[in-house]
Formats: C-alpha cells, sequence, structure tokens
C-alpha cells in the first residue's frame, strides 16, 4: 500500500567486514533493515553497497543468502567485493555469475538460468 | 659550572669499575688467544680436518669473534678520547649483539645434539691413539654420555602392575593404587538439592502453581501484560534461530533449511495469536496436583509429549516389542 517513495529508509549495515587476499575480494556479512516493507532486491542493494564502498564497477559486487528474521524488518545476508571483474570470474561459482545477467552476454555463452543447466550437465 | 663539575665526578665513581672491566676482558681474550692459537697449531700441522664441520658453530665462531674485534675498537676509541657518535663500529656491535640473542634459543635446543656430535668426533680421533689411552678416554667419555643417552630404552620401562600378582586367566585387572570409597550419600544429597530446585523454579515459573501459592500466601495477585507470543514453545525456537544466525555469520556459510525447519516456521508465522502460551505450565500443573502425595521426581522432567511421533523413526520398533 504504500508508495515506495513515501516507505521508510532502508538501512544497510556490514558487520565482520574482512579482506581476503588470497581470494582478491572483501568479505562482510550484510544486515538490511527495512522496517515496514518487504524485501529490498539484490539490485538495490548492490547499487547501495557501491555507494558505500565507492565501488567503480557493481558488477564486482555479489550478494547472497539472504534471510528474513522472524517479524520481518531485519534481513541478513552475506556479500562479497571483487577487486575487479576478472578475479570475480575467475572465483564466484557459476551460478551466482548466471544470476547477473551481465555475465551472460560475456566469455561464457550461458543464455539463461535454465538454459544453462543443460549445457553444464552435458 | 655544575656541567663541567659533572664528568669527571662521574669518571672518579666510574672508574674502579672501569678497571674491573678491562681486566676481565683482557683476560677473556688471553683466554681466547690461547685457545685459538693452539687450534692453529693444530690445523697447520694437519691434525685437526676442518672441512664438514658443523656450520653454525662456524658461524657462531664468526660472530664471536668480530663481536670481540668491535669491543676492542670501541674501547680504544673511548680511551683515546674520540667520539664515538654515529661511527659504524657501534651499529655493528648493536647488530652482533643482537644476532647472538637471536641465536641463544636455537643454541639451547641444538645443545644436545652438538654435544653428541662432538663426543662422537672426539671418540673417534682418540680411536688413533694408544689402547690405554682409548680406554681411559672411552671411560670418561661414558660417564658424559649417560646422560646424553636420551634415545628410547624399552628395558627400563617401568611395569607397574606386579607380573606375580596377575591371575592367569587373561582379563586385565587394573592395579589398586588409593583406597576408593564407595558413598552413595553425595548422589542422593544431589538428587535431593535437584528435587529443592526444580520445585522452586516450578513455583515461581509456572504460572498455574504460581497462582496457588500466591492464593495460599495470601499475596495480591499478579497481572503480566505481554505483547506478542510468550510461549515456552516460541522463546525456545527464537533462542535456537539467533544461535544458528551467529553461528552461520561466523562461518560465513548458510545451513540448508530441512522440511521440518520450514514446516516449524511456517506454523510460527501462521499462529501469531498471543494465546499460545496460555496452556504452558498446565499438564505439569496438574500432574503435581495429581500425584502430589507420590514421592516423584516431578520438576526434572516434562511429561512425555509427541512420542506417537518419535516411535516412527525408531528401527522395527512394535516388531520388537513382540520378541
Amino acid at each position: 500500500m504504500a508508495d515506495t517513495k513515501t516507505a521508510p529508509a532502508v538501512t544497510l549495515r556490514t558487520r565482520k567486514f574482512m579482506t581476503n587476499r588470497l581470494l582478491s575480494r572483501k568479505q562482510f556479512v550484510l544486515e538490511v533493515l527495512h522496517p515496514g516493507r518487504a524485501n529490498v532486491s539484490k539490485a538495490d542493494l548492490k547499487d547501495k553497497l557501491a555507494k558505500m564502498y565507492e565501488v567503480k564497477d557493481s558488477n564486482c559486487i555479489f550478494v547472497f543468502k539472504f534471510r528474513t528474521h522472524f517479524g520481518g524488518g531485519k534481513t541478513t545476508g552475506f556479500g562479497l567485493i571483487y577487486d575487479n571483474v576478472e578475479a570475480a570470474k575467475k572465483y564466484e561459482p557459476k551460478y551466482r555469475l548466471i544470476r547477473v545477467r551481465s555475465f551472460c552476454l560475456l566469455a561464457y555463452g550461458l543464455v539463461s538460468k535454465f538454459g544453462s543447466l543443460g549445457l553444464i550437465s552435458c | 659550572m655544575e656541567g663541567q663539575e659533572g664528568p669527571p665526578r662521574v669518571c672518579r665513581d666510574d672508574a674502579p669499575k672501569l678497571l674491573a672491566a678491562l681486566k676481565e676482558m683482557k683476560e677473556g681474550l688471553d683466554h681466547v688467544r690461547g685457545k685459538v692459537e693452539a687450534l692453529t697449531r693444530k690445523v697447520k700441522k694437519n691434525q685437526l680436518p676442518t672441512s664438514c664441520g658443523i656450520g653454525y658453530l662456524e658461524a657462531k665462531h664468526h660472530l664471536l669473534l668480530s663481536y670481540c674485534q668491535d669491543i676492542v675498537y670501541y674501547l680504544l676509541r673511548k680511551a683515546k678520547g674520540l667520539s664515538v657518535d654515529g661511527h659504524p663500529v657501534v651499529r655493528s656491535l648493536v647488530e652482533i649483539r643482537l644476532f647472538l640473542e637471536k641465536i641463544r634459543p636455537i643454541d639451547k635446543k641444538m645443545e644436545y645434539q652438538i654435544q653428541k656430535l662432538t663426543n662422537a668426533a672426539d671418540g673417534a680421533a682418540t680411536q688413533e691413539k694408544v689402547l690405554n689411552a682409548e680406554t681411559k678416554n672411552k671411560g670418561r667419555h661414558q660417564d658424559d654420555e649417560d646422560p646424553l643417552k636420551y634415545r628410547p630404552n624399552p628395558d627400563m620401562m617401568d611395569t607397574k602392575s606386579d607380573p606375580a600378582g596377575q591371575d592367569n586367566d587373561g582379563i586385565y585387572r587394573p592395579p589398586k593404587f588409593m583406597p576408593a570409597t564407595m558413598d552413595d550419600d553425595d548422589k542422593r544429597l544431589k538428587q535431593a538439592s535437584r528435587r529443592d530446585k526444580a520445585l522452586t523454579r516450578m513455583a515461581t515459573e509456572n504460572p498455574y502453581i504460581k497462582e496457588i501459592i500466591d492464593d495460599a500466601a495470601d499475596r495480591p495477585e499478579e497481572w503480566k501484560e505481554t505483547a506478542g507470543d510468550e510461549s515456552r514453545e516460541f522463546t525456545k525456537y527464537i533462542r535456537l534461530r539467533e544461535k544458528q544466525e551467529k553461528q552461520e555469520e561466523e562461518l560465513f556459510t548458510r545451513a540448508p533449511l530441512t522440511k521440518r525447519d520450514k514446516q516449524t516456521e511456517k506454523r510460527m508465522r501462521t499462529q501469531l495469536h498471543g494465546l499460545r502460551g496460555l496452556t504452558d505450565g498446565f499438564d505439569l500443573g496438574m500432574n503435581m496436583l495429581l500425584d502430589g502425595d507420590k514421592d516423584n521426581d516431578v520438576g526434572s522432567r516434562e511429561p512425555h509429549v509427541k512420542s506417537g511421533g518419535r516411535r516412527k523413526h525408531q528401527k522395527g520398533g512394535n516388531k520388537r516389542k513382540r520378541h
């Protein structure tokens, strides 16, 4: 019922921030506070993170495994920010790369979530 | 003025100490020189082969010698009144000192091995001499070597059990060392205290019994305002979930959600009325009231619920009973 414009602001908090030099990325636990509205989409979260951490390419950011706490209003998940897109392509598991459409059109040749499953199995 | 008087007075105080230190140094250096000259004489006569030595010891000798040289040079400069500030000798003194300090723990660890090797080398060298001298040396070395004989020696193993006392029926009987008392009082006391604690816990937490006791003690009635679900089931669920969340964050993974977990979550979400906790202490309270005179261990455990569900997972439960 509430407009997205008039809904209360979404707050992002990162915890357990760690720089993983071996995989050239920064990893953290991401806490999203969104009182009064349903879950925030991953694309929105990526944009907000890019602004927060001054990342040039939001393709290097991956957020996953979100779970909403009981009663709503707070969602916790994990986030990774890679140093560059090459590192992301190298280290990220394929299913997470497929979720980001722009990767699919690049070197892999994987078309869609469901099409790729067939390709991988054969 | 005061400054001018200062240094001479300090010098006068320090003079005897300085003399003592210098004397000690000279003695040490003379000693070292004597040893080094003896060794060099032997090497020149080709009596001491110096190849294939312990590299570590060679490095240590070099360090010590350069340290001695540096110290002598430093004292020379000081004695002649030349300034030592910023001179490379100070830096090299400090460096060598640092190295020696760092080597010290390695030294301690290697001490046993080095002792063994040097003794072995000495033993090998004396084998070329006369037989009497050889045996004499060997005897002396064996006294040194006994503490050095640290290799495992199964003959020295102390069998604590008395071999004569063992029955020969192959059963292991542990040896009896200390007298042990078989004392049941502790257990009874512990059980009694546990029962008391359980009863006090029930009196305060179980709402039904609390009401009865408060009524009997003429205490005013207690009203509690709760917002949301305060049932035992729910609080337990929340506590478990929080613990799991903390673990998951720690390990940066998520545990997979089983069907049972999904069902409980769905149940929690759909039954969001506040009435779930109403009957929380009811069955326990009723049990106590009805079997009040029997000396049961009432407070230790909740009455067994969900037994029908549990039996599903036992293997051949019904069939076993038939036998």
